[in-house]
């Protein structure tokens, strides 16, 4: 009876899920592995100073990235001040910088003799003031550029359960006699809890995967101590064990982002009983304080990274002459294209084998492995080495083939590959959520019309899903633009994007060299994540 | 093979584990025929339509429409294949097309066929004329029905099986419809399977109706069979256009009620004399006369335009109701008393 539900849908969506799941089951197996001597000196010295690490920065960025999301959602979602329509599509460009080039632009302007001093130089004329200038480096300085590069998670998910609170729920409150204080603590608050905590999993999974801050701060976290294990230990398994840990702590973390979510959807009113809220009209000082906050948010998260960049790449213009702008926008536009490509196609298949077969078996392992996207890219690209090497020694060389090794480690194939693991997810399940806008019972009208599954696939659902496409194609060009640990592990040798380029030039400390890739990148990003504004705050 | 156009030969009809119709057998005998199944919500009705349609399989008995077997134990013809065009209640509108695409997709289904239908004809009865060019997002739920319903009468189907057509639709056009429905599906031959749980739509439409209950079809004829003469206790309750009165059979044609006195009438089936019997009684069988002497206290009116129905309290507490002409002379009030002519003379006596 099973086997009658296997069909080409079935195995092609099977296949596809199984490959994104491989990374997941690499790093599971790889437990039971026996480690190096590193294993040993990792536990007892460094391995309760990685994780203690690991906390705090986790810690610092949740409280800031609540502080900061929340209260830009309440202000902008509940009253009107000067320049709010302008907020609200302004905040999400912080989405644009990644944290690491967050981290650049905090040490190139506080650092001794950094912009800082030379700005207030300028003004006051020559004096030492290294020794007022604050310095964020270290552990406040990555809390500091992670919290800024992805409050924006925060805040769009809160602003999108502020924007469907009913109007009917305030004056319900009001009703009550409830005071404005008692309205937001007891009923505006409780009911955007859920998304704020599925906001706050989304950055937690992002701060534990973060690898270019920490690394660039030097702060050791388990992310850096994964790649260590491996770049200068040669440990794979141990890198591999290390992973293990990290990913229980982070599927923990995608499970309860995943039940927020879901407890979201409940808390969103139907469409019949939602009455349009009414904002409040701010004057005086509190309008001033809204503008302020909103305007300082704005203006730290990312007018100051990129004035910054600005800054350096108009005072030396010797390494933007020097960069290959080219090279790098093609380099990065055609792994963005074939990237995209792989994975809109790839999930078209999945999800329209997930449909039409039904199958609770298929339905689970999709679940399984669309958890990639919690699984920060080092360990991806670690763990794809290992399964490649595993598949090589013991399959290939079995056969008696020739070596595969070549064709998927340090090929744009094998880093196209790990990005299609890492991103499957958002891909995957943006059209799905397009295609549970689907009634089934659309598909069975297609049939009874005479329509092949094949056919209602391509007359009926890729028309219909095209806007869909066309928003995840971008959304995974934004994320391909900005990541960093992959492309550097997987990519081919001399194959660089602007992410990587300015990596290599901060990391050799020739941060006035990273700020012309940087600035590319950031520009690039914010027009990609300009044209779908409208879709990121509608939902 | 089954002479019927469509022969359903003991099938189970399974919406799940616990909701199942059954070892329904039934015959359409006829292309073109209409026949309608009645049955309360969530008994299986859309099920056995979806079944039929193809888009469930099933684990016993047959399908077989027009003498080729659709479905049974080995057999399954996909619904893509069937030529069977089933209407859904709920909006089923491709919601990226508008109204008259979605029309379309049903005559391009078979356009290498003669088309009999105008697609401009099937537009005007059912008033879509002004939402054309709309989404299925901007219409009603009512014309989105209606759209539906065009655009599976439009693909030509060998069988056309209608889930609650006409049940968003308003009140105003409903009658019209029906009657313009019935005219397309007879002039054209159309043989149709209609859900409704509107017992007035079945009656009228239908030239079979089937009533299931209980996981069962319990009885499969013609409408006014059904209504006057049910074959079960539950069908008289589901209908709910009756009430059972305890009487005892004196005679070849009388019984005598407590309540009611010597009812006479010819009985459908034998009793022997002497029998406790349950009397069928519907609003139409006690005649109301102001001058008899047996009054009955009115509990209830309800005023149904061309008539009322008042229902009255029996002196053992039963609930009978009788029709009474909306032009009678004069009304009763509630708790007044209301007269029934005697002798009781009731043209088909329905007793369990």
């Amino acid at each position: 009876m099973y086997l009658k539900k296997i069909n080409i849908w079935y195995l092609s969506s099977f296949l596809i899920s199984l490959i994104v799941a491989i990374p997941i089951l690499t790093v599971f197996s790889s437990f039971f592995d026996s480690t190096g001597n590193y294993s040993i000196i990792l536990k007892n010295t460094f391995l309760y100073e990685y994780i203690f690490n690991s906390l705090v920065l986790l810690l610092g960025v949740l409280i800031l990235t609540f502080l900061i999301g929340v209260t830009c959602a309440y202000l902008v979602s509940f009253y009107n001040f000067p320049g709010v329509s302008f907020f609200k599509w302004a905040l999400i460009l912080s989405f644009a910088v990644p944290a690491y080039i967050y981290a650049y632009s905090l040490t190139a302007f506080f650092e001794n003799y950094g912009t800082a001093f030379s700005i207030l130089k300028n003004i006051f004329g020559d004096a030492n003031y290294n020794l007022y200038i604050p310095k964020f480096d270290g552990m406040m300085g990555a809390i500091l550029s992670i919290s800024f590069s992805l409050f924006g998670y925060v805040y769009v998910l809160t602003r999108a359960s502020f924007h469907y609170q009913s109007q009917s729920l305030i004056e319900l409150g009001k009703n009550l006699g409830f005071s404005k204080k008692k309205s937001f603590l007891n009923i505006i608050l409780p009911s955007a809890r859920p998304a704020i905590i599925a906001g706050l999993s989304l950055v937690a999974m992002e701060t534990l995967s973060d690898f270019g801050s920490v690394s660039f701060f030097g702060i050791s976290t388990l992310t850096t101590a994964i790649y260590n294990a491996w770049i200068s230990f040669d440990d794979l398994a141990l890198a591999n064990r290390l992973s293990f840990y990290l990913l229980i702590f982070i599927l923990g973390l995608f499970m309860l982002e995943n039940f927020s979510r879901k407890k979201a959807q409940y808390h969103t009113p139907t469409k019949s009983g939602f009455k349009k809220k009414k904002p409040i009209n701010l004057t005086g000082q509190k309008s001033f304080f809204a503008f302020t906050f909103c305007a300082l948010v704005f203006f730290v998260s990312f007018l100051f990274p990129v004035l910054q960049m600005l800054y350096w790449t108009i005072s030396f213009p010797k390494h933007l002459a020097d960069l290959n702008l080219i090279k790098l926008f093609s380099n990065t536009m055609l792994l963005v294209f074939l990237s995209s490509i792989l994975l809109i196609s790839l999930s078209f298949i999945s999800n329209y084998g997930n449909r039409v077969t039904k199958s609770k078996l298929l339905n689970l392992l999709t679940t399984f492995s669309v958890s990639g996207y919690a699984i920060p890219g080092i360990i991806l690209a670690v763990a794809f080495i290992t399964f490649i090497s595993w598949f090589d020694n013991n399959v290939i060389s079995f056969f008696g083939l020739k070596t595969i090794k070549s064709i998927f480690i340090g090929s744009v194939l094998g880093l196209i590959l790990v990005y299609f693991i890492r991103f499957y997810s958002l891909a995957s399940n943006g059209l799905k959520s397009g295609y549970l806008k689907i009634n089934y019972s659309i598909d069975e009208s297609a049939y009874l019309l005479g329509y092949s599954k094949f056919k209602t696939f391509t007359n009926i659902h890729i028309p219909y899903l095209k806007n869909s496409m066309l928003l995840i194609g971008i959304l995974i060009t934004i994320e391909i633009i900005k990541e960093l640990p992959i492309t550097l592990i997987m990519r081919p040798f001399n194959f660089e994007t602007f992410a990587t380029t300015a990596y290599i030039f901060a990391s050799q400390d020739l941060l006035e060299a990273a700020a012309a890739p940087s600035l590319f990148l950031i520009v690039i990003a914010s027009f990609f994540i300009l044209i779908t504004s409208k879709y990121i705050l509608k939902d | 093979m089954s002479k019927n156009f469509l022969e359903i030969d003991n099938v189970t009809f399974a919406a799940s584990a616990k909701n199942k119709v059954n070892n329904v057998s039934l015959q359409i005998e006829n292309k073109g025929d209409i026949i309608c199944l009645l049955g309360p919500s969530g008994i299986g009705k859309t099920t056995i339509l979806r079944t039929i349609a193809g888009l469930e399989k099933i684990d016993s008995g047959k399908i077989i429409l027009n003498s080729k077997v659709m479905s049974s134990k080995d057999i399954h013809i996909e619904p893509e294949n069937r030529n069977i065009s089933l209407a859904f209640q709920d909006n089923s509108l491709f919601p990226h097309y508008n109204v008259i695409q979605n029309i379309k997709f049903g005559a391009e289904r078979n356009r290498n066929k003669k088309i009999f239908l105008n697609i401009d004809e099937v537009i005007k009865f059912l008033h879509l004329e002004h939402v054309l060019d709309k989404f299925p997002h901007q219409i009603s739920s009512g014309e989105a029905q209606r759209t539906t319903l065009a655009r599976s009468l439009l693909s030509n189907p060998d069988l056309l099986l209608l889930d609650e057509p006409l049940s968003n639709v308003d009140q105003s056009f409903k009658e019209e419809i029906q009657v313009k429905l019935k005219q397309v599906l007879t002039e054209h031959k159309i043989t149709t399977i209609i859900v409704t749980h509107d017992s007035y739509e079945a009656f009228y439409l239908g030239s079979k109706c089937g009533i299931i209950l209980d996981g069962q079809l319990k009885q499969y004829d013609d409408p006014y069979n059904v209504y006057h003469f049910p074959n079960s206790v539950e069908v008289i309750n589901f209908l709910n256009r009756g009430t059972l009165i305890p009487a005892k059979v004196t005679g070849e044609n009388t019984l005598e009620s407590v309540d009611l006195g010597t009812i006479k009438g010819n009985f459908i089936k034998h009793y022997p004399k002497g029998s406790d019997v349950k009397l069928l009684i519907q609003p139409e069988d006690l005649e109301h006369d102001d001058s008899s002497n047996l009054k009955l206290e009115v509990v209830d009116r309800q005023f149904r335009g061309t008539n009322f129905i008042y229902t009255l309290k029996t002196p053992s507490n039963l609930m009978i109701p009788v029709f009474v002409h909306s032009h009678h002379i004069h009304q009763h009030e509630v708790d007044e008393k209301f007269g029934i002519k005697r002798p009781i003379n009731i043209d088909h006596i329905v007793c369990f």
